[in-house]
C-alpha cells in the first residue's frame, strides 16, 4: 500500500465540553478510495474539518506527504493538491459551472462534465438548480481541478442512484489517475460498492476495518442500526 | 477524466493569478457590492461632517481607515454566509488576499471624490 498523502494523527477534540475525536486516526492514500463510515454524529465531519484546519484539535497533528504541518488551512492544502468538498452547498450561487471553471482558467472540464452527467445545466447559475444537480455541478469543479487528494463530506447524500452511480464512478476515475480520495459516508451498501479502504468512526474513535466486503450487510446494520 | 496515467500528483493543476482573479465574475460581483457598501458609507459619512462643519467628501485617513473596515467586514460577512471562503480556499486563495483589491478601489474612489469636491 502507497503512503499516506494525508493523515490526520490522534486527533481528540472537544465542543462545549463534549469529547466529539478521542485520538482518531483516518489516512488517504494515493490511488485508492478510503472510506470513513459512522453514524450521523460521529464525528466525521469534525474529523474532516480539523483536516482542513477548520477547528483545531487539542492534541494530534495533520500530516501531508508525512510532514506535520503546523496549522493547516485549505488554501494552504488547497495548492499542494487538496480538494474539500463539505456537505453545505459552496459554490457561488450567482454563477454557472462555466463561470467557476473560469475563475481558476480551466478549459477542460468537458469530459469530467460528461462523466458526472452535468453537462445539460453547465450554463444555467448554481442557485437555479435542485439539490442533487448542485451537488453533482459541486463535485464536477472539483474534480476538474484534478486533485491530488479529494475529501468529500457526505458526496453522495440526496442523490438518484443514476447520479450516485456517476459519482462512484468519478471517484475510480480520480483514484485511477493516481489521486487519494477520502469521503465520509453511511451507506454500508454503498461503501461497499465503491471504496478500497475503510475505517469505520464510534465514538470518535476509529479503527481500520479488513475484509468489509465480504462481511454480510446484516452484520453491520446489526452493529450500528442507525446506519442504512 | 484525464490523465497522469496514474503518475502521482504534487500540485493541483490550477493558480489563480491576481489578473485572473481581477478579471473574474466572482470578484466583480465582491467590487459591486463594495461599491455600494462605499456609496452608503460615503453618505453616512458626508452627513455626519456636514454637522459637525467639516467638508462632507474630505479625505480624513481616520475616518476613511474606520469605514473600510466596515465596508471589508460586510463583505466577509457575505462570503462566509454563502460558504464562499470554501470555494476560495479551494481556489487556494486566502480570503484576505481575495479582498484586499477593494481596500485599494477604497481609496482611489474615496481620494478622487476628494478631489472633485475641492
Amino acid at each position: 500500500m502507497n503512503a499516506p498523502v494525508l493523515a490526520g494523527d490522534s486527533i481528540t477534540l472537544a465542543l462545549g465540553g463534549k469529547p466529539i475525536l478521542e485520538a482518531a486516526y483516518v489516512d488517504a492514500v494515493r490511488g485508492a478510495i478510503t472510506a470513513l463510515v459512522g453514524r450521523s454524529g460521529a464525528g466525521k465531519t469534525t474529523f474532516f474539518k480539523v483536516l482542513v484546519g477548520q477547528r483545531r484539535p487539542a492534541r494530534g497533528q495533520v500530516r501531508w506527504r508525512g510532514e506535520r504541518i503546523a496549522r493547516p488551512s485549505l488554501p494552504l492544502l488547497a495548492r499542494e493538491g487538496l480538494f474539500y468538498h463539505p456537505e453545505r452547498p459552496w459554490l457561488a450561487r450567482h454563477l454557472t459551472f462555466v463561470d467557476h471553471m473560469a475563475l481558476c482558467g480551466k478549459r477542460d472540464w468537458a469530459r469530467v462534465a460528461e462523466v458526472l452527467g452535468i453537462t445539460g445545466w453547465v450554463r444555467q447559475k448554481v442557485g437555479s438548480l435542485s439539490g442533487g444537480e448542485l451537488r453533482l455541478t459541486e463535485l464536477a469543479f472539483g474534480f476538474a481541478l484534478q486533485p491530488a487528494v479529494a475529501l468529500l463530506d457526505e458526496p453522495f447524500r440526496g442523490l438518484e442512484p443514476l447520479h450516485r452511480e456517476q459519482v462512484a464512478q468519478a471517484l475510480r476515475s480520480l483514484a485511477h489517475d493516481g489521486a487519494a480520495v477520502l469521503y465520509a459516508d453511511h451507506d454500508v451498501e454503498s461503501v461497499q460498492r465503491t471504496a478500497d479502504r475503510l475505517f469505520s468512526m464510534e465514538g470518535g474513535a476509529t479503527r481500520l476495518v479488513e475484509g468489509f466486503r465480504e462481511r454480510p450487510l446484516h452484520e453491520w446494520y446489526h452493529a450500528w442500526p442507525s446506519l442504512k | 477524466m484525464d490523465t497522469t496515467g496514474g503518475r502521482e500528483r504534487t500540485k493541483i493543476q490550477t493558480h489563480v493569478s491576481l489578473s485572473l482573479w481581477l478579471r473574474s465574475a466572482l470578484f466583480h460581483t465582491y467590487l459591486r457590492r463594495f461599491i455600494l457598501l462605499w456609496i452608503a458609507g460615503k453618505i453616512a459619512n458626508a452627513v455626519t461632517a456636514r454637522a459637525i462643519h467639516l467638508p462632507p467628501f474630505g479625505f480624513r485617513p481616520g475616518t476613511e481607515i474606520v469605514t473600510l473596515a466596515f465596508e471589508l467586514g460586510v463583505i466577509v460577512i457575505f462570503i462566509k454566509r454563502s460558504n464562499e471562503d470554501i470555494l476560495l480556499g479551494n481556489l487556494g486563495m486566502r480570503l484576505p488576499a481575495a479582498i484586499a483589491p477593494l481596500a485599494i478601489v477604497h481609496l482611489v474612489l474615496s481620494a478622487t471624490l476628494a478631489v472633485l469636491a475641492r
